[in-house]
């Protein structure tokens, strides 16, 4: 391993040059496809047009710019945020309670984790029709399938952070005469939380992952919508990369976010090895 | 039809036919080269020329064809009925979605009286089955699935709210239409036949009962019986007149313009070639459609 010291300004640079040059290596692809149309006139001029397949990164900056300045791409990020977060907040409320007793109990995990590891690799995009058969072509549909993404990497996320706990925590913990429910709230949770933080940092980026196949069908609003919805106009694939640029964006500031719960005190030690 | 113009190709030309599920797709098959040819709705390709893409209109693929379906327990007798309920459209730039504004507007209805939704034809029977929208309009067969089903029925067949209604149109690629004129010319003709065959005075029920057979087997994997309900009603969709009319589009194109789905006017000739239908002959139905040599090679 190389350990010369990372210097300051190339933790930025280096990112930057990648980014540009996958720029050049987009855009030469796009000039790349293009091809000439020599056209007849009544009259029998010919005239030639260049015709282009793919946008290039310079077709796509205005497209930025329309979705910003019509005001959807602030109306569809607070939609797509909103579902993902809600139905992220769902599989927390549901996954992590459910992980930490199947964690604990020996015999809640063999019932359910068949189940979960068998749920677990369907595609959220499998569970559409049963979503829109469900809930109709409303909100709940998308958070639905967010929720299905988020939910079994924190259920099993829990459940193995629950069951990695050393052995010699709880039986001093037990020593000390801490049993029960105390021993749960003050012992078990605690040494599970960075493990479970973890799942949720890969819940998270997995619901907004999912984005796209949930606002597919059952609504006219969000990023994910964006993206079909323009599929669905004429020759508009600069929005549909507008789009795609707007998502990655906002997952690399989501991921941030989540890391900074990763640097919160009381899980801290934790991550300190 | 493609099958059509292969069986009868004088010049031994095999049109490889090729089903998408979706118009998203399909369209991008097109922009990037891979298809030649396809029928599509029509102001979707109009949509495609105003974005710049070098195809034009070259011919019709049927008149009709397409219905509005609603539940079966709808309290809907009429039109007006829909007010405020919600129904599906296949695309905002499929006629089916401009003759709904179209009628709204007729019949003296708010643009927004109606609550429009796009939705995939492959999913309007059971949305409707599901109660989540009130009905659909779209093309067969989809509203003989709903009505075969059991849970929808017809409120209105296309010769009820605009006779003679264009849907789907014959698509080619611009750098086609230059380069392969007799390939293109061949086609439509095919078409054309293909189409009187259907419509034949005398045996047309008769050949449209194969048709169902063949098409449903082989193209569609659909229920031979669900396309012969709709193919033996003549009047639910026809293929004779199918030469793109200048009058039709002209209207097509300021209901899409008014309700912002194409961004500018354009002349029916920049987005038309009806050069092709122009110089074809007289359509006839030339000899029985043999359904077991119906092929889709590659040429």
């Amino acid at each position: 391993m190389n350990t010369r010291p990372v210097r300051r300004y190339e933790a930025w640079l280096l990112p930057l040059l990648v980014a540009a040059v996958l720029l050049v290596l987009w855009h030469v692809y796009s000039w790349w496809t293009e091809y000439d149309l020599t056209t007849t006139a009544a009259d029998g001029s010919t005239e030639t047009r260049r015709i282009r397949i793919f946008p290039t990164p310079f077709d796509t900056f205005p497209a930025l710019v329309e979705l910003a300045s019509d005001g959807r791409l602030l109306r569809y990020t607070v939609a797509s945020l909103y579902r993902v977060l809600t139905g992220f907040a769902v599989a927390a409320l549901i996954g992590i309670p459910l992980g930490l007793w199947a964690g604990w109990q020996k015999r809640v995990y063999l019932a359910i984790n068949p189940l979960v590891q068998g749920l677990r690799p369907i595609s959220p995009l499998a569970w559409i029709p049963i979503a829109v058969l469900s809930f109709g072509i409303q909100d709940e549909a998308a958070i639905f399938i967010i929720f299905l993404g988020a939910f079994f990497p924190i259920v099993t996320g829990t459940m193995t952070a629950v069951q990695s706990i050393p052995l010699v925590y709880v039986r001093s913990a037990q020593n000390f005469g801490v049993t029960g429910f105390e021993l749960f709230r003050r012992v078990v949770f605690p040494a599970a939380l960075p493990q479970i933080i973890t799942s949720l940092r890969m819940a998270l980026g997995i619901g907004w992952l999912v984005v796209v196949a949930a606002e597919m069908n059952a609504v006219n609003s969000g990023l994910g919508f964006l993206v079909i919805d323009a599929r669905n106009m004429g020759n508009r694939y600069d929005l549909v990369v507008a789009a795609m640029i707007i998502i990655g964006v906002i997952g690399i500031g989501l991921d941030w976010a989540v890391r900074r719960l990763e640097l919160l005190d009381e899980v801290r030690w934790g991550f300190r090895k | 039809m493609t099958s059509w113009a292969t069986e009868h190709s004088q010049a031994g030309t095999v049109f490889q036919s090729q089903r998408f599920g979706d118009f998203p797709t399909m369209k991008e098959a097109l922009i990037a080269r891979k298809i030649d040819a396809t029928f599509m709705i029509a102001p979707l390709a109009m949509k495609l020329v105003a974005d710049g893409v070098p195809v034009k209109i070259v011919y019709l693929g049927h008149r009709d064809g397409s219905a509005l379906t609603i539940a079966k327990d709808s309290s809907v007798q009429r039109f007006e009925d829909l007010a405020g309920k919600r129904v599906a459209v296949p695309s905002r730039y499929s006629n089916q979605n401009l003759l709904m504004r179209r009628m709204m507007k007729q019949r003296g209805m708010a643009p927004q009286a109606i609550e429009l939704v796009e939705m995939a034809p492959p999913d309007m029977a059971s949305a409707l089955a599901a109660r989540s929208i009130e009905g659909y309009i779209v093309g067969e067969p989809h509203n003989a699935k709903a009505e075969i089903g059991g849970y929808g029925r017809i409120l209105y067949f296309m010769k009820d709210l605009w006779p003679d209604f264009i849907s789907c149109v014959l698509v080619v690629r611009q750098e086609i239409i230059e380069q392969r004129r007799p390939l293109v010319q061949e086609l439509v003709q095919g078409i054309a036949d293909s189409g009187a065959w259907l419509d034949a005075p005398e045996e047309g029920l008769d050949h449209r009962k194969r048709a169902a057979e063949v098409v449903g087997k082989l193209f569609y994997n659909q229920d031979p019986k669900l396309l012969e309900h709709v193919l033996l009603q003549p009047d639910r969709v026809g293929y004779s007149r199918l030469v793109p009319p200048k009058d039709t589009f002209d209207e097509i194109m300021d209901l899409a313009v008014e309700s912002k789905v194409i961004e500018r006017r354009m002349r029916f000739e920049e987005y038309c070639d009806t050069s092709f239908a122009s110089a074809m002959r007289e359509p006839r139905p030339l000899v029985a459609f043999p359904p077991s040599t119906a092929r889709t090679q590659k040429p």
